[in-house]
């Protein structure tokens, strides 16, 4: 070995040196042009409509906007990420309504009424559904408006009417009636799917984490469970909690097999291919229930309201809402786009094409009701919707709410025993956060 | 005559004076070689890995902390992941360690068109893990999956194998697909180590009248040892840290069924934002993949005595 020489070493850190200031260069070289928007959208049916709209703006006005288009869980990360650290990637962001909270907690996006107030407007006008436009407010409902609604989506109950007509059962309105006519449904129809196979009466989602959770908050719910009492601690081992959990379970028996590590897509399966009977879902699977090349039941699924038990039936709200990060680079050309974006005129164009509305006015608009007939359904779910709880632990609660009522139904747990570990895992999550 | 024209290769008299042997000009050179090198590997790992012992020692609001590490022994998600981890990884390991001998054992004997059954064997390792994972979430599908389907046909009855669904299933399941993608990649290694045996001992050992497996035992075995114990390395360090095709499969469940380190990992970072904690179990994962990669290295290193 030779003994290295003095002038090559530093040679060698000038030279990392170099290297270190062209890398940070490129990152801050964005080009800082007011004609340039930043959007980052789920990419999925819930971001196509806003990326079309996104395409007409930029031929309206002229001004250039960049897509960044994540998959969901990935669009969650990213967008945590990017706006913690402060790097003003983004001057528009989509985020999923249980998200919300997270991201005011950490104090990162922009509270829009003072760029109303600029504009001339007091606020949000009233045509948007109520509890669409709560979700942008922190505190829920009353606080400062750091987001508007864009997609407008929340749960129905899917049946299939002809199934109903055919075993005399009348529209479920309590989860006990449910109850009975999956049993009636799987104990009659043992060939009587498309291809000659059962139809199973019921079919949900129960894989951990947000699957099993959305698919049992609304029984929850209707059964008077609570997840939190009113000092914040958790509250879902109560013997109504544990009672919808048996519900939950009860019904899983006229469900298909292997139902506990079902998603969306196994659901959705098996509602088009007239295998299932009876399901909580979401409004963007209405239209491929019309569709030939999907549907071996055209024509034959209703979309009506969620059961009721103890309370009345309320459906899950589940918006995608529109925020401008507190960093963003060009706050009013975002302010700009996102008033734009959300006006009657554009949401009823984004509407046609496919976009769930959050304005009331849509939902009841006759070019539109014609094109959607399940809009007034749809309407009436939203207006009576409910949010997930709203914490900034809420990923963390879901997921081990989740692990839990997977486990029930996929019997490793009693009832009882998963919402008492359920309970002790949550009120240790929210121990640990203090 | 002298032998002057192998002068050469005699060392040197005396030690070279300093900066003769390789002139300075080619000594930078050198050092401007390798430095997108050092500086690549100070940007990606050198500095991540001190920010993460950094954080690993913070709790979420930035205060030093040891909460993280005791956090480990109490945490019952963390704990279940841990052994789910040793159970998938051993189990794994073990069936394509065999599968994966006796496919290159085949393979290196004359086989009809062995050089078609080299290539198929390959196809697996070529698949991106979701790849696998999706195609084995298609086929395990209780309801319309082929695996239940070609069962059924046989007259066996499918009606309790909800495989990705059961909680007893479940770890077979994701255990099934990895097998399935990554025995070719034992076979791979094994056989290399086998073409680079010597004949000389086979021969000796059939005129010392050896059987088949006392030539295996005795010949095979201990020649094969180097490429078994490199085979058994990359493939435990590999299984230690899974995540891609259990993520697409199981996503840990049902339950916590197949919940391995590598997800509460990415879970606890990534959804539940806590970074601090997840390069605690990250260290974990790091020393316990050290210590059993320690423990192969070492048994390499005595195979010379």
């Amino acid at each position: 070995m030779y003994p290295p020489n003095m002038k090559s070493i530093r040679f060698v850190f000038a030279l990392i040196s170099v290297i270190g200031l062209a890398v940070s260069g490129c990152q801050r070289s964005g080009t800082q042009d007011t004609r340039t928007l930043t959007l980052a959208i789920n990419s999925g049916v819930e971001g196509d409509a806003l990326k079309q709209a996104a395409k007409d703006y930029e031929q309206q006005t002229g001004i250039h906007i960049n897509i960044a288009e994540f998959p969901y869980t990935n669009l969650f990360e990213k967008e945590l990420i990017d706006l913690n650290a402060r790097t003003g990637a983004y001057d528009l962001i989509m985020l999923d309504d249980p998200w919300f909270p997270k991201f005011t907690s950490l104090n990162v996006l922009t509270d829009l009424t003072p760029l109303l107030q600029k504009r001339g407007k007091s606020g949000p006008d009233d045509d948007f559904v109520a509890t669409s436009l709560a979700l942008g407010r922190e505190p829920y409902q009353t606080g400062a408006l750091y987001a508007l609604p864009y997609v407008g989506n929340s749960q129905l109950f899917f049946y299939r009417k002809d199934l109903f007509q055919k075993h005399n059962l009348k529209e479920p309105a309590t989860w006990d009636e449910v109850l009975t006519a999956a049993k009636t449904i799987s104990e009659n129809e043992t060939s009587g799917a498309p291809g000659g196979g059962k139809v199973y009466g019921y079919v949900m989602r129960a894989a951990q984490g947000n699957a099993a959770v959305a698919d049992f908050m609304p029984i929850f719910w209707a059964f008077g469970g609570e997840m939190f009492d009113a000092s914040g601690q958790p509250t879902v081992n109560t013997a109504e909690g544990i009672a919808a959990l048996k519900l939950m379970i009860e019904l899983g028996k006229y469900a298909p097999p292997g139902y506990a590590s079902f998603n969306a897509d196994e659901v959705g399966a098996h509602l088009l291919q007239g295998t299932a009977a009876m399901s909580i879902n979401w409004p963007a699977w209405i239209s491929s229930f019309s569709d030939p090349s999907k549907s071996k039941v055209m024509g034959k699924m209703e979309f009506g309201q969620l059961p009721a038990a103890k309370n009345p039936g309320r459906a899950e709200i589940g918006n995608w809402l529109i925020a401008i990060p507190r960093d963003a680079k060009n706050i009013e050309a975002a302010v700009d786009f996102l008033l734009w974006a959300t006006n009657r005129e554009q949401m009823k164009l984004s509407a046609q094409r496919g976009n769930p509305p959050t304005r009331k006015s849509l939902f009841t608009d006759p070019e539109l009701v014609a094109k959607f007939p399940s809009y007034p359904a749809q309407l009436r779910s939203l207006e009576s919707s409910r949010p997930r709880p709203r914490t900034p632990l809420w990923n963390e609660i879901e997921n081990a709410f989740g692990i839990y009522l997977s486990k029930a139904n996929s019997g490793e747990l009693t009832a009882e025993d998963a919402m008492n570990q359920a309970n002790a895992e949550i009120k240790r999550i929210i121990d640990r956060s203090k | 005559m002298k032998d002057t024209s192998a002068s050469y290769l005699r060392p040197h008299p005396t030690p070279l004076p300093k900066g003769e042997g390789v002139r300075g000009s080619d000594r930078t050179i050198a050092y401007l070689l390798i430095a997108p090198t050092i500086a690549v590997l100070l940007a990606l790992t050198i500095y991540p890995l001190i920010y993460s012992i950094k954080v690993s020692f913070q709790s979420n609001s930035g205060t030093a902390t040891l909460q993280n590490f005791t956090r480990l022994f109490t945490d019952q998600f963390f704990l279940s992941a841990l052994s789910h981890t040793f159970v998938y990884a051993a189990i794994a390991l073990t069936v394509e360690f065999q599968l994966g001998l006796v496919l290159a054992l085949l393979l290196d004997s004359r086989i009809r068109a062995r050089n078609v059954w080299r290539t198929l064997l390959l196809v697996p390792i070529m698949l991106p893990p979701v790849v696998v994972g999706v195609v084995w979430r298609l086929m395990l599908n209780s309801n319309f999956g082929a695996v239940n389907g070609t069962l059924k046909s046989f007259g066996v009855t499918t009606d309790g194998l909800t495989w990705t669904a059961s909680p007893k299933l479940a770890m077979a399941s994701v255990i099934i697909a990895d097998v399935w993608q990554w025995t070719p990649f034992m076979f791979l290694i094994l056989l290399a180590g086998l073409q680079a045996i010597p004949r000389e001992p086979y021969e000796a050992a059939l005129t010392d009248g050896s059987s088949a497996w006392q030539t295996f035992r005795h010949v095979t075995l201990p020649l094969l040892k180097p490429a078994i114990l490199i085979a058994l390395l990359l493939r435990t360090m590999d299984l230690l840290r899974v995540f891609d095709h259990i993520f697409i499969l199981t996503e840990g469940g049902p339950g916590l069924a197949t919940e391995t380190l590598g997800l509460y990992i990415y879970r606890t970072a990534f959804r539940f934002s806590n970074f601090g904690y997840a390069a605690a179990m990250s260290f974990v994962l790091l020393l316990i993949t050290n210590i059993i990669s320690a423990g192969y290295i070492r048994l390499l290193q005595t195979r010379e005595t």
